[in-house]
C-alpha cells in the first residue's frame, strides 16, 4: 500500500515535471514567434473541465468511474498545473479590460478557495477528531436542545434546595443565552473561546455562596458546559468543512461561464494571427 | 398537515410470520416451487429419521408435521448434478431419500462446477436507477411480499438458497477418469449431508454430486428446521453431532495451509487423522455473554476461557477451525493483547519446532483465549514430531514453508537461543504487524476481528462530508445501510456497517433463513420478502449494524399489520453493494482515502492501513 507521504511525493513530482514540460513548450512556441496565448488557454480550459467533471462523478455512485479518492488526487494536482498555466496565459501580468479582470478575480478566487480547501480538509478532520465525542453535523443542534434541557432541569433541582435563586440566577443571566443554540461559531473557527472556562470560573466563584447539593449541582452544570463547548466546537468546524465548497463550487461553474465568453470573444477578434 | 396525512396513509398487509413462505415454495424455478402435498407429507413421516421421531416430543407451536411442511423441500437431481459445491455457504442440509450421491473431496475446479460472475446489475441499470429511486424512505413493492392480498403471491428472484445445478456430465466427459482423478465417496440413500456448513454458518467442505443413473431425490431441510428437529429429536442431535465432529475434523486438517505446507502422504493423513483431536472453547452462542459482559463492564479476559496457557509445555499443534483467539503474554500484574487467530491460524508451531530439534525445552510462549468461542483440533506433540515435523523441516529447507503462517512468525535464526527465538517470533509478528498495542486491544475487545469486511474510518482524514452515505443511499433506492457512527479507538471508528463477520451470529435465531450468507462469496444478505421482521437478527448482532425500518408500498403509503395495527418492519443492513459492479460505494466514494472496507484476519493489511 501507498503511504500519503509517497503518493504526495509521486503527485508532486509528476506535476513538477508537467509543469516544466509546459513551460519549455511554452518557450518553444515563443521562440518560433508563435501565439502562445491560444496554446496555454486550451490547456487552461482543459484542466478546467477536467477540474469540473470531479463534481459529476461524485454524483454518479455507478457506474464505476475509478475511486473518489483517485480523482479527488488528480483534482489537486491538476488544479495545481491550472494555477501554473493560468500565469503563463496571463503573462505574469494583471489585466486591463474589465471583462478579464472579473475572469482574473474569479480564478484567483477559484484556486484561492481551492487552496484553503485542501488546507481545511487536511487540518480540521484532526481537530475534530481531538476534540469532544463524534457527533453527525446534522444532529447537533438536536444535542445542544438536549444540553439545554439537561442544564434546565439542574438548575430548576437547585432551586428545590431551601429556595435558593444563586444558580438559577446565574444561569437566567448568563447561561442561558449561551445555552440556547450554537455559540461562538466563529472564534471557534480561528481563536481560541475562552467563554466556557470564564463560565466555569464564574460558577466556581459562586461555590462559596452555595451549599453541598447546590454545589453538586454547579459541578454537574460545569460538565455539561464543557459538553456543550465541544458541540459548538464541531458545529463551527464541521460547518466550515462543508460551507467552503458553497463557494468554491459556484465559482467554478461561474468561472466555466466567463471562460466560455471569453474564448468566444477571443476566436471572433483575434485577426487571423499565426 | 402534510406529514399528519402521510402517516395516516396505509397498506394493510398481513403481518408476516415464520411459515408464511414455506420452504418449499422458495425457490425460482416455477416447477419445484409447489407446497409439500399431505401424501408426501405421511411418505416422509414413515421414513427414516422421521418415523423414529416421537412426535409428542414437539411442542405444539413447533409440530414435526409442520416443521417438515414449512422447513423442507423435496429436489430431485440428475446424475452428475452438483447439489453443492465446495467453498460455497449454504443453509440448509440435505437427507438422500432415493438414489445415491458422491461427495468429491477434490478434483473439480471451479470453472467445472460452474461458478459464475455474480447476478449484478448492469452499468445502465445502476446508472438509471440513480435517478428512479423513490424519494420515500424504504419502499418495496408489496405484491412481491407473499402476505400480500388473498393469495400467496409467486415469489420471483428470492434468494433460494439452492445450488446451481449444472451440467456435469459433460464436464465430467471432458475428465475420461474423472472419479479416478477426484477423491470421492458415495453416500447411499438415507444420508444425511451439509448440516456443517448449514450449522457450523462455514463454507461447505466437499462438493456433492448426484450420481444415480437414474434420479436422485433429495430431501433438503433449512437449517432452522433441522435446529428443531435436532432439538427435540435425541437421536438425530446425537447423529448430527457425530457427523459434525468426524466431518469437520477432516475438513479442519485438509483445509489446514500448514498441513498442505507439509505433503503429506495417504498414510500419513490417515495417522494424523487417527490422532487429532477436536476441542471447543467457548460458547456458540457467545454475543449474549458478550453483550453481558458490555453492560457490565468487566474484565473481558475473566470471561475467556484459556485454552493454552503460557509457560505449560506443548502438549499439541493447535489448527483454528473456526471462531477467534486472543494471544497475550503477561505484562506487569496483567495481561498484554499481542494478536489474535481466527481460521486456519496455527499455535504452538514456533515452540514445537524447537523442541522437536532441540534437547532445550520451550514452554508456550503466549497464552490463547477463546474469544467468543473458538473450535480448534489438536494435534498431539508425538503426533506432530513423528508425522509432521519431518516434512515441515524439508519444506523448510527447500525454502517453501511459509516464512509467515497466519498467526504465527517462525524464527529459525540457529544463533538465537531457542526461548529467544521463539520470544522474537511472536515479537517479530507484533513488529511486522506494527500494531499499536492498544489498538490490539480494542480490536480483540470489541469483537471486531469477526469482520471480515469491517468499515473503518481514518477521523484524521474524514471530513465528515457524507459522500460515503449519500454514495450507499444512491445504491439502495434513497436508504443508507449504515450509519457513520461506531465505536472510536485513537482516530479510527469502526462505523455501524455490517461486518460481514467471519462467524456471523445474527443468523442463528432467523426463523425463516431470511439472513442468510449468499453462494458465491458469502456476504451476509438478508432476503427481503421472508423476512418477518421479528428483530432477532439485530438483537443478535453484537455491533449494532442491524436496523429495523417500517416499510411503504410505492404510494408512499406505511404498510400496517392488519391486527395490531402496527407496522410492518423488516430489517436491514449493509449488502456490500452486492447487486452493482464495482464493490462496496461508500469506499469508492471517499474523496479522502478515509473509509476502508477491511478484513480483520489479513494483519498485514491492517498495519499498512494503519500506518500509511
Amino acid at each position: 500500500m501507498i503511504t500519503f507521504k509517497n503518493r504526495r511525493r509521486w503527485g508532486l513530482t509528476i506535476s513538477v515535471i508537467l509543469g516544466v514540460a509546459f513551460a519549455v513548450m511554452m518557450l518553444a512556441y515563443s521562440v518560433m514567434l508563435r501565439n502562445t496565448a491560444f496554446l496555454s488557454g486550451w490547456v487552461l480550459f482543459t484542466l478546467m473541465i477536467l477540474l469540473t467533471l470531479y463534481n459529476a462523478r461524485k454524483k454518479l455512485t455507478y457506474p464505476p468511474l475509478f475511486k473518489s479518492a483517485s480523482w479527488m488526487q488528480f483534482h489537486i494536482y491538476a488544479g495545481l498545473l491550472s494555477f501554473v498555466v493560468f500565469f503563463f496565459h496571463t503573462g505574469w501580468r494583471l489585466p486591463t479590460g474589465s471583462f478579464e479582470s472579473i475572469l482574473y478575480v474569479m480564478f484567483i478566487l477559484l484556486a484561492g478557495s481551492g487552496f484553503i480547501g485542501l488546507y481545511l480538509t487536511r487540518t480540521i478532520p484532526k481537530s475534530l477528531a481531538d476534540r469532544g465525542s463524534e457527533v453527525i453535523f446534522e444532529r447537533i443542534p438536536r444535542f445542544v436542545r438536549e444540553l439545554r434541557e439537561q442544564a434546565e432541569a439542574l438548575v430548576v433541582e437547585s432551586v428545590g434546595f431551601n429556595d435558593s435563586t444563586i444558580l438559577s440566577d446565574y444561569y437566567s443571566e448568563k447561561l442561558a443565552d449561551y445555552m440556547a443554540r450554537p455559540r461562538r461559531i466563529g472564534l471557534h473557527l480561528f481563536w481560541v473561546d475562552r467563554t466556557r472556562k470564564d463560565f466555569q470560573h464564574e460558577l466556581r466563584a459562586l461555590h462559596r455562596y452555595m451549599n453541598d447539593e447546590e454545589r453538586s449541582v454547579a459541578e454537574k452544570l460545569s460538565d455539561v458546559l464543557v459538553l456543550k463547548d465541544d458541540l459548538d466546537f464541531h458545529y463551527g468546524r464541521q460547518g466550515l468543512l462543508k460551507g467552503w465548497l458553497f463557494l468554491h463550487v459556484p465559482l467554478t461553474y461561474g468561472l466555466l461561464i466567463f471562460a466560455m465568453a471569453h474564448m468566444v470573444l477571443v476566436h471572433a477578434f483575434y485577426g487571423g494571427l499565426a | 398537515m402534510a406529514q399528519v396525512q402521510v402517516q395516516l396513509q396505509t397498506q394493510i398487509i398481513d403481518k408476516p410470520k415464520r411459515w408464511d413462505l414455506p420452504f418449499s415454495r422458495d425457490l425460482p424455478n416455477e416447477i419445484e416451487c409447489r407446497d409439500l402435498t399431505e401424501q408426501e407429507l405421511d411418505q416422509l413421516l414413515e421414513a427414516e429419521p422421521f418415523s423414529k421421531m416421537d412426535a409428542s416430543k414437539f411442542p405444539k407451536s413447533l409440530p414435526l408435521r409442520e416443521i417438515l411442511r414449512n422447513d423442507t423441500r423435496t429436489r430431485v437431481y440428475h446424475n452428475g448434478d452438483a447439489v453443492v459445491r465446495v467453498g460455497d455457504y449454504g443453509n440448509s442440509a440435505f437427507l438422500i431419500l432415493e438414489g445415491d450421491c458422491r461427495a468429491v473431496i477434490e478434483g473439480l475446479d471451479a470453472s467445472a462446477l460452474g461458478r459464475g460472475k455474480k447476478r449484478q446489475r448492469s452499468p445502465l441499470d445502476s446508472l438509471i436507477s440513480l435517478f428512479t429511486n423513490p424519494k420515500s424512505p424504504e419502499v418495496r413493492d408489496p405484491s412481491l411480499y407473499p402476505q400480500f392480498a388473498e393469495g400467496k403471491a409467486a415469489v420471483e428472484n428470492s434468494a433460494s438458497g439452492r445450488v446451481f445445478a449444472q451440467d456435469v456430465p459433460n464436464v465430467l466427459e471432458l475428465f475420461p477418469d474423472a472419479y479416478e482423478k477426484t477423491q470421492n465417496n458415495v453416500m447411499p440413500q438415507g444420508s444425511l449431508f451439509g448440516e456443517l456448513g448449514a450449522l457450523g454458518r462455514v463454507q461447505r467442505s466437499v462438493t456433492v454430486l448426484a450420481s444415480d443413473p437414474t434420479r436422485t431425490k433429495l430431501l433438503e431441510i433449512r437449517w432452522q428446521g433441522l435446529r428443531d428437529l435436532m432439538k427435540y429429536d435425541g437421536a438425530l442431535r446425537e447423529h448430527v453431532n457425530q457427523l459434525f465432529r468426524s466431518r469437520g475434523l477432516l475438513g479442519a486438517l485438509q483445509s489446514s495451509p500448514l498441513l498442505e505446507s507439509a505433503n503429506l502422504t495417504a498414510q500419513q493423513w490417515e495417522e494424523v487423522v487417527a490422532e487429532a483431536e477436536f476441542e471447543t472453547f467457548g460458547s456458540y452462542d457467545w454475543y449474549g455473554t458478550y453483550q453481558q459482559l458490555r453492560q457490565k463492564d468487566e474484565d473481558p479476559l475473566s470471561q475467556e476461557p484459556i485454552i493454552s496457557e503460557e509457560g505449560q509445555y506443548p502438549n499439541g499443534l493447535l489448527l483454528v477451525r473456526a471462531g477467534f483467539g486472543r494471544l497475550s503474554r503477561k505484562h506487569g500484574y496483567g495481561e498484554h493483547t499481542f494478536g489474535y487467530l481466527g481460521k486456519g491460524d496455527v499455535y504452538g508451531l514456533t515452540e514445537l519446532m524447537h523442541n522437536a530439534e532441540s534437547e532445550d525445552h520451550m514452554p508456550l510462549q503466549a497464552t490463547l483465549r477463546a474469544a467468543g468461542y473458538m473450535d480448534v483440533v489438536r494435534i498431539p506433540t508425538r503426533t506432530f514430531e513423528k508425522i509432521i515435523y519431518p516434512s515441515l523441516k524439508i519444506a523448510q529447507e527447500k525454502g517453501e514453508l511459509p516464512r509467515s503462517l497466519s498467526g504465527e512468525q517462525i524464527e529459525y535464526e540457529g544463533s538465537q537461543s531457542a526461548a529467544q527465538s521463539a520470544a522474537n517470533g511472536h515479537a517479530e509478528k507484533s513488529k511486522k504487524n506494527k500494531l499499536d498495542p492498544s489498538m490490539m486491544e480494542f480490536l480483540v475487545e470489541n469483537r471486531v476481528i469477526n469482520g471480515t469486511q469491517t468499515m473503518l474510518i481514518d477521523l484524521d482524514r474524514c471530513t465528515r462530508c457524507d459522500e460515503c452515505v449519500r454514495a450507499c443511499a444512491s445504491g439502495h433506492s434513497n436508504n443508507p445501510r449504515f450509519v457513520r457512527h461506531g465505536r472510536i479507538h485513537s482516530h479510527y471508528m469502526v462505523a455501524n456497517a455490517c461486518m460481514h463477520c467471519e462467524d456471523p451470529v445474527c443468523m442463528i435465531g432467523c426463523p425463516t433463513g431470511a439472513i442468510h450468507r449468499t453462494e458465491g462469496g458469502g456476504e451476509v444478505a438478508i432476503n427481503d420478502l421472508t423476512c418477518i421482521g421479528c428483530s432477532t437478527c439485530a438483537n443478535s448482532c453484537p455491533y449494532e449494524n442491524i436496523r429495523m425500518v417500517s416499510v411503504r408500498d410505492q404510494s408512499n403509503e406505511v404498510m400496517l399489520d392488519p391486527q395490531k395495527g402496527r407496522p410492518i418492519v423488516k430489517a436491514t443492513k449493509c449488502d456490500l453493494c452486492v447487486s452493482h459492479a464495482g464493490g462496496p460505494a461508500c469506499e469508492r466514494a471517499c474523496p479522502h482515502d478515509a473509509l476502508k472496507r477491511a478484513d480483520m484476519n489479513d494483519l498485514d493489511f491492517l498495519s499498512d492501513w494503519f500506518n500509511r
